[in-house]
This record gives C-alpha cells, structure tokens and sequence, in this order.
C-alpha cells in the first residue's frame, strides 16, 4: 500500500471551550485532490492550519511529506506550498517583487512559465493593492507553487474569482495532481469538490461525517435519483411505472424518483414502446454531493 | 543571507512608498528638531551645547517606539505575517528586516541632525564624534529592541499606541533630553533608568561632550545596551512562540 503523503492521527483541537477539531483521522496519498467540506465553523480551516504548521495542536499526530508540522517548520515549508483563505501582502508591494521575494527565500529563479500559466504576465508589475479580490487570489496561489511543493493546501481557492479564472484555477489543480502533486482543498463549493476531488472528508462539528469518493459520499445517502421525460404523444400515465415512483407533470415532462435509476429507466421506455409513443428528452438526474451534504448536516443537527 | 539582503532591500524601497515611514521616521523628527532647537537656543544657551545629541534621542526615540510597532501589528492583523510565513519566510527575518531598515532610517536622521545643528543652531560639535556615533548606534539597537517587543506583544493598533506612549512619554520627559533629569523627584529619577533615552543622554555628555554626569557613562551605554538585548530576546521569543495567534 502506497504510503501516504498526509497523514492525521486523533487530531484534537480548542480555542479557549470551544472544541474545534474533536479526533480527526486522514490519510491523503501522493497525487490525490483531497476535499475538505463543511458549513462555516466546522474545523475545516483548523485542520488545515495545524497542517501548515500555524497552528499548534492539542493532540494528535500529523505529517506532512514525511515531517512534523508542528516542529520542523523550515523542512515543512520547503514541502508544502499554502494558499490561506485570507492571505495578504503589503499594499505597496509590486507583484514581481513579492514573487521575486518569495524565491529568493526558497533559493530559486523567478517562474515565468508558472506565470503565464496563472496568466499573471499582465499583473507583474501592479502593485498588490491594485489587484482586484480574484487577481489576488491568483498570485497567492503563484506564491505556493513557485517552488514545485509536494503537497499544495489551497483554503477556499475560487472564493472570488470569476467564471475564467475560476477554470484555470480547475485546470492548474487536475496537472498538479498529474504531476504527483497532493492537493488538499477546503471549499464551500460543492459542485467544484464533485469535479475536482478524487475524495472529500465531509466535516461537520470538528468531525469528519462521511470520507471517500464523491460518487461514494452521494450514493450513501437517502436522496434519490430523478427520471424526467418527454414523449412525442404525451401518452405516458401520471402514475408509478415499475421502480419508478411517480413524482408530478411539469410542463410536457412527467417526473419521477427512483433508487435504481437503469432498472427504473427500462421500465419507462418498455411502457413508451407499449404506448407506441416516441421519446423527445430524457434526463437523468443523479443525487448531487449538495444534497447529500444538507443531508449529513442536518442529520448532525439532529444528533 | 541572500535571500535576507534581498528582502532588506525590497523593504528599504517598500518604505519610500510608504508614507507612514517618512511620517514617523523623518518628517516628524526633523520639523521637531528645528522648532525644538530654535527654542533651546533662545531660551537657555547651555542647552544648545548638547542640542544634536538631545534631539537624536527625541528623533530615535520617537521613531523606533511610534514608528516601529506600527508596521509589525499592521503585518499581524492584516494577516501578511501569516502569508509571509507560509510562502517560506521566517518570521524572525521579517523582524530582523524591520529592525534593520528602521536602524537605517533613524541613523540616516541622525546623521542630518549631527550635520544641520552647528548650522542651523551653532550647536558645537561633539569632542569625540565617534564615541557619539557609538552612543548613537547604541541608542538605535536598544529603542529598535523595545519598539519590537511592543509590536510583538500589542493585541491591535490602539493597544500598541498606548504601549508606545507609556515607553515615548516619560523618554522624553524624564531622559534628561528637555531639562536636567536632576530636577525631577527621586521616584521619577529611579523610573526613568528603565529608559534607554535616559542612559543614552548620559551616555552622550560623558563619552561625546566631555561633560560631568550624575552616572558614569561607560556604564550608562551598557545599561542602554543590555536594554535592548532584553528588548530583541522578548520580542524574538514572544514571536516565536506565538504558533497559535496571527503570526
């Protein structure tokens, strides 16, 4: 088994009464894109704080490419490349410097290949606080990969970026990931954790609620899949056919859920056949990590 | 020690767009200097012999314990510690690299007051200027040291404020800089050893005027000194340790 490039063991963590982390256990494995989702105060941020060495915790073990966050911070930074969810830098500090500053401390050359990919090539020479929300964002990422990290932690990456900046964001996380690189994500942002993570941690009140793949983390909920269709003739009836349990008329399209959207789904198009109608749009719309995640959450509220 | 030269330099050019910098560092001292100095010269001739030298430790006093904390609690709250840390850089060298150009600001004052004062004021020269120039580089590493542990330790802006005026207030009342310490009550005197305002008056007349003092001299500079070694050691530490706060 592939050892794993992240790993937490019993992560505890409080602030004053409040328990933040409460027994936290992961494992990430090189090149993984690792989610971690959660509503607002859920822990997310914390775990990945005590991961970058920012924060000290109260129990637990933690290693980050194969060092001890919270004692070899030199060794750590030269593994791990961060972006925080409220990072900053001087207002007055010209993009190339700070990029330049930051390489200097790693020992290495400026990266104008890593910049041209961030399409940052315009931006070198504005100053920070010029740079609107998403312009920052992109050159805080520039500065945790200058220097080619083993594992990358990015705290709500897209949080202001637009639709463009957001997809290149997209496609620099899937090469990093191709290229070895672990990637642990913590978002808000369901539909960019179902497309991007090759697993999430679903945290909720300083635990982890559910852990694996995101078709893995939808597939165990309650929420069922939906079958909408429209026929040529509209000759289909409003009622349960086979597995598939009749929901309502919307329009021309009759809709209904089932647990087993292909057995469902034949039964539907065995009844078109028998009603020598002919299907015009079929949709099949699957439980999404949304749904799933409310689930969790209010089942957590419930506990 | 490239990457540090690099980052001190990057800073030096930083705070010439920063206006705050030339406020606390230059402006303020200098406009201080010449009001001050044309009323010490009117009023009481005597003190004009020590002019450059009091006004030097109103300008470093003023801006390494106003001017210093400023930018490091600004750094804090804004959160650019923590980006800076994260991207690789030790937080000990962006304290050294604020101490360093804070030394380079406030000796390159220094050095205008030393040179204007026998112009402006006829303010004589010091007997020996490099025992001056040592009690000024004294001077600079001890109130650079508490202007440090002030911008460590202060929670917020306003906090820091108040910390740098209970340090700046009584440096430049109880020092020895505006009137003969000798007139204060003997309470004052004692509180304002704690200063290294004061010790590095004492020190500038003993060692640089050839003057008579109330302490000997020699031992006023290493007091000074071993001021600031506290003041970089606590605010080295406090930052360090401080894992779980903005840093």
């Amino acid at each position: 088994m592939t050892e794993p490039v992240v790993a937490i063991e019993g992560l505890r963590k409080s602030y004053g009464s409040v328990l933040a982390v409460r027994g936290v256990d992961l494992d990430v494995t090189k090149g993984e894109v690792f989610g971690l989702l959660g509503p607002n105060g859920a822990g997310k941020t914390t775990i990945l704080e005590c991961l970058e060495g920012l924060r000290r915790a109260d129990a637990g073990r933690l290693r980050v490419a194969s060092c001890d966050p919270q004692a070899e911070e030199g060794h750590l930074r030269r593994h791990l490349g961060v972006q925080l969810q409220s990072g900053t830098l001087p207002g007055g500090l010209k993009v190339k410097e700070a990029l330049g500053l930051v390489c200097a401390w790693h020992g290495i050359e400026q990266r104008p290949d890593l910049y041209d990919r961030l399409g940052l090539r315009e931006l070198l020479h504005r100053r920070f606080a010029q740079l609107s929300a998403g312009e920052r964002r992109r050159v805080e990422l520039a500065l945790a990969l200058v220097h080619d990290p083993e594992v990358i932690a990015l705290d709500e990456p897209t949080a202001g970026l637009d639709v463009e900046s957001r997809a290149r964001l997209h496609a620099e996380v899937r090469s990093l990931s191709a290229a070895g690189v672990t990637v642990l994500l913590a978002t808000h942002d369901m539909a960019e954790a179902e497309k991007l993570c090759d697993r999430i941690a679903i945290v909720i009140g300083g635990r982890i609620a559910f852990c694996g793949t995101p078709d893995a983390v939808t597939a165990a909920g309650s929420s069922e899949t939906r079958i909408r269709l429209r026929t040529r003739l509209g000759r289909l009836p409003a009622a349960d056919v086979g597995l598939a349990r009749f929901l309502r008329v919307k329009g021309d399209y009759r809709e209904w859920t089932c647990t087993d959207a292909a057995a469902a789904v034949t039964d539907i198009l065995r009844v078109v056949q028998v009603e020598h109608d002919v299907v015009e749009d079929l949709r099949v719309e699957l439980p999404t990590l949304e749904e799933r995640f409310l689930e969790l959450v209010k089942e957590a509220e419930r506990a | 020690m490239r990457a540090l030269g690099a980052h001190l330099w990057l800073q030096l050019r930083l705070d010439v767009r920063e206006k705050g910098t030339l406020l606390n560092f230059y402006l303020v001292p200098l406009v201080f200097f010449f009001a001050m100095g044309a009323v010490f010269a009117s009023i009481d001739p005597a003190l004009r012999a020590v002019l450059a030298a009091s006004m030097t430790v109103f300008a470093v006093t003023m801006g390494a314990i106003m001017g210093v904390p400023t930018p490091i609690v600004r750094m804090r709250e804004a959160g650019t510690l923590r980006t800076l840390r994260v991207s690789g850089i030790p937080r000990r060298a962006v304290l050294a690299v604020q101490a360093v150009s804070a030394f380079f600001h406030l000796l390159c004052v220094s050095l205008v007051i030393f040179a204007l004062a026998p112009l402006a004021f006829q303010a004589p020269l010091p007997q020996a200027p490099g025992l001056y120039f040592a009690v000024v580089a004294v001077l600079l590493f001890a109130s650079i040291g508490l202007g440090l542990l002030i911008g460590v330790v202060a929670r917020d802006q306003a906090f820091a404020t108040m910390l740098s005026m209970i340090v700046f207030l009584p440096s430049v009342l109880l020092s020895g800089m505006m009137f003969p310490a000798s007139l204060l009550p003997r309470v004052l005197r004692w509180l304002a050893l704690a200063l290294p305002a004061t010790h590095a008056v004492q020190a500038f007349d003993g060692l640089a005027y050839g003057l008579r003092t109330a302490q000997n001299p020699a031992l006023s500079l290493a007091t000074a000194g071993g001021i600031g070694v506290i003041g970089w050691v606590l605010a080295i530490w406090k930052l360090e340790r401080a894992a779980d706060i903005q840093a």
